[in-house]
Formats: structure tokens, sequence, C-alpha cells
């Protein structure tokens, strides 16, 4: 029987769809008799939802312009070919 | 004829633009990739080599783009480019890339289950229930990005990929050279950080 732990270690692959039909048939029936792994899966989808939405490494600008430059000179020497 | 699987009008109209040399088609593709780049060099190098290696891969973009065909997207050819340049940079210096994979469990989940693998300290709160006002929450956000910035590279490298700028999981493994079950663990173990860190937040309203 699938227990709390093992409901624990496979929560992603429940979230992402990646079980096989016959393992999600058992999460679905253990998450039916247990509050705690409902609320689990819950938290550890709202956490994927945060991770999603948050932006990535920030740009800085003199960073951005530095790349700027370079790809200006890259530019200038393809044109003088 | 060529076959274009995954390109928008949009990243047509920019790819289109790049070929001609447009300076400005650069400079907010710049802006628009090199954070996605950059998460990719960041799981091969140290953070100032990796920034030399998407500035190098940038200038690379320039030739290149000449031959780029659109087989696949825009983002996962320039995040192949710096992977395969990290690759490069890495087999020269003779380094290789360290990986502790393995427990599927963060330890702070893990001391949550009795003996038997129930749960001895579940969660205690549903998160869903305030998730509006978790995603405006800006102390949060700030938490978030500590947290995400203190993650193992490999993890947040992979979590950023696949979650933040949606990659495949097949892109993923590719770009970073890791195995399926590898991602599944990466992505799984960061994601019960950041459940942990939500959960501390919302308990105690610390990071």
């Amino acid at each position: 029987m699938l227990m709390c732990r093992d409901l624990a270690r496979i929560g992603s692959d429940y979230i992402d769809g990646k079980l096989r039909p016959a393992e999600t048939i058992s999460v679905r029936m253990h998450l039916m008799m247990c509050k705690d792994c409902r609320s689990f899966i819950g938290n550890l989808r709202e956490s994927v939802r945060l991770i999603q939405s948050h932006s990535d490494y920030r740009m800085d600008e003199d960073y951005a312009t530095r790349i700027d430059g370079a790809i200006n000179d890259a530019l200038t020497r393809q044109r003088g070919k | 004829m060529e076959t274009v699987t995954e390109q928008s009008v949009e990243e047509r109209d920019l790819v289109a633009a790049l070929q001609a040399g447009n300076q400005k088609a650069y400079q907010q593709a710049v802006r628009k990739y090199s954070p996605g780049m950059l998460a990719v060099a960041r799981y091969y190098l140290d953070y100032a080599s990796a920034e030399d290696v998407v500035q190098d891969t940038w200038v690379n973009v320039v030739e290149a783009i000449r031959k780029f065909e659109g087989r696949s997207g825009l983002k996962t050819w320039l995040h192949r480019i710096v992977a395969n340049r990290c690759k490069n940079r890495l087999r020269t210096a003779n380094r290789e890339i360290s990986s502790e994979f393995g427990e599927e469990l963060e330890p702070g989940i893990a001391d949550r289950f009795q003996t038997g693998g129930r749960w001895a300290t579940p969660p205690k709160l549903r998160f869903e229930e305030h998730a509006e006002s978790l995603m405006e929450n800006g102390a949060l956000s700030d938490c978030l990005d500590k947290h995400l910035s203190a993650l193992p590279e490999q993890q947040r490298s992979a979590v950023m990929l696949y979650e933040a700028h949606q990659h495949k999981a097949e892109d993923v493994c590719n770009i970073l050279d890791i195995s399926a079950s590898n991602l599944r663990v990466l992505v799984h173990r960061a994601r019960q950080k950041i459940y942990l860190m939500v959960e501390t937040f919302q308990e105690s309203g610390e990071c």
C-alpha cells in the first residue's frame, strides 16, 4: 500500500502527470483518504506556481550594455568582410 | 521546404531582424534571452566565467544566426550553444562536473514521517487558500528570490529551465547533459525546498 512518505517521494511526478496509470490510481485513492497528503500535494503545486511566476537571473544593465558593445563590434567586422 | 516547428510569428520577425544585422533587435534579444542563457552557463561554470560564455555566445550568434533554420525555437538553440561552449571550456580545463543526485526527499521533508511512513509532522497549512495574496506579497517574493539563489546550481538551473523557461524535459536533459531520472530528482528537490520556504514564511512571517 502507498504510504504518505511514498507519496511525498513521487509528488512531482503526480503533479507533472508522469506516473503510470496504475500508480496514478493508487495516488488518487490515497489522496481521497488522507487530508495531510492532499495538503502536501496542494502546497507542492502552489510552490511550482510560485517558481514559474518568478523571474530568473536579473539582467544587469551594465552587463547587457557590454554585450551590446561586443555585438556591435562583431556586426561592424561582418559588414567589413 | 524547411520545417518550422516551434517558432512564433514574433520570434520569426526577431530572427529575420537578427539575420539582417539589426542592432536594436540584438539589444532586445540580449535582454530577453540572456537570463536563461546564464541559468544554463551557471550549471557548468562559476558566475564570472558564465558571464564570459554568454557574451562570447552572442558574438558568435552574429555569424551563426545566418544558418539558423528554425528547427528548434530560438531560445532552445541559444541554450544549446551556451551548453556546448561551457562543455568545451570544461574539457579544455580538464574539469569534470560533479553530480550529486539520488535522494528524492529533502531532509526537511524526509524527517517528518514516522517509521511506518505516515506523517509525523503533517503539512499545517494549505497554501492555495492564500494563493493570490501569496503571489502579491513582496516580502515573500524577496524570500523566494533569496531561496532560489541559494539552491545548489544544478537544482537551480534545472528548475529554472524546466519551470520558469518552460523547456520540455527532453530539452533540459539535452542542454544540461543529464538523464531524465536525474532531472526528475533535481526538480523535485528544488520544489520541496521552496515548499519548506513558503511553509516557514507562512507560519512565522520570516524568511
